[in-house]
């Protein structure tokens, strides 16, 4: 429980740090896995542009 | 030294969005390729069923250029939304190979989350090109699915987790035990998981279907493996000793 570790505990992670977690896990389920959930008709023109990334990353798809 | 949630936060999006455009550029050069030929067999049966969601139509959404860019720069931003999840765990994790270089855990993290996210679920649920998935069952599937990825990142979690709790046992029994219960928890979980819901159709060629599925997985790799690398190079003062002291060079 010395070296690296020390200083690895050091980093002190704030508040924020989560809000921006959660911000990153909202952008990769809208360009990934949004099908019309949280937008709507809007998610079909997303859904259809994102597309190729969609199927290529392995998410289910239509 | 990287010691405030902010560099690491800053180096995350930079190892994102770098391994993010490695893993566009597979897409471009390797996946399109499957996928072109997925398409035409899509086109291949369009006059039969016009039935919701055309790619190939006269009246559709997005062009196909334009979909080819947007499947890249999807890819960019995810890599830079991961990365940052990715730098945040990186900033909490306290036990995680914490005897190990700051490129090694990244790096050893990189590959787990890459076992967790994408190999896993690539397994249980291989990825579908497009012409493959019926659109009635794909909110079931993508249930399916993220619960197969929210299952490995806890066998992620816990073995390191039990790692900490064997500290006391000699090194290859630690290992071992490690590794007999992450393919333990890994067979639990295949099992456990209905087998996927849709059937390929039978004028999906087989090797398109297979070239499409290894490609998306060296895609998913170069992305997830990528942000460890990259990102371990970014946070390891020992990648640039060489240079001026660490503080100048930033993401």
């Amino acid at each position: 429980m010395t070296s690296p570790a020390a200083s690895l505990s050091a980093v002190r992670v704030p508040k924020w740090a989560f809000a921006v977690s959660v911000l990153g896990l909202i952008v990769t389920y809208l360009v990934l896995q949004e099908n019309g959930l949280a937008l709507g008709a809007g998610s079909e023109l997303l859904h259809e542009f994102f597309h190729d990334g969609r199927h290529a990353l392995g998410v289910p798809c239509h | 030294m990287t010691t405030t949630y902010k560099s690491l936060a800053l180096r995350g999006v930079a190892a994102g969005g770098i391994a993010g455009v490695a893993s566009a550029l597979v897409q471009l050069l390797v996946t399109e390729i499957p996928i072109r030929a997925a398409l035409a067999v899509e086109e291949a049966r369009a006059p039969a069923g016009e039935a919701g969601h055309t790619h190939g139509g006269e009246e559709e959404l997005v062009s196909r250029g334009a979909q080819i860019v947007g499947g890249m720069l999807g890819v960019v931003i995810v890599g830079i939304a991961v990365g940052l999840v990715f730098a945040t765990a990186y900033a909490l994790s306290k036990r995680w190979f914490a005897d190990r270089t700051p490129f090694s855990r990244s790096f050893a993290f990189g590959a787990a989350v890459f076992g967790a996210v994408a190999l896993l679920p690539w397994i249980k649920y291989p990825a579908n090109p497009p012409a493959v998935g019926d659109p009635e069952t794909v909110n079931y599937r993508t249930a399916l699915y993220l619960g197969v990825v929210v299952a490995g990142l806890v066998i992620v979690w816990a073995a390191s987790w039990l790692a900490e709790q064997l500290r006391a046992q000699s090194q290859p029994v630690r290992t071992t035990a490690v590794l007999l219960a992450v393919a333990a928890a890994t067979a639990v979980v295949l099992l456990a998981f209905p087998a996927p819901p849709d059937t390929i159709p039978a004028d999906m060629p087989v090797n398109v279907l297979w070239q499409f599925r290894l490609s998306s997985l060296a895609q998913l790799a170069t992305l997830y493996v990528g942000i460890g690398v990259v990102f371990g190079l970014l946070i390891d003062p020992a990648s640039r000793k060489a240079k001026a002291p660490e503080k100048a060079a930033v993401a």
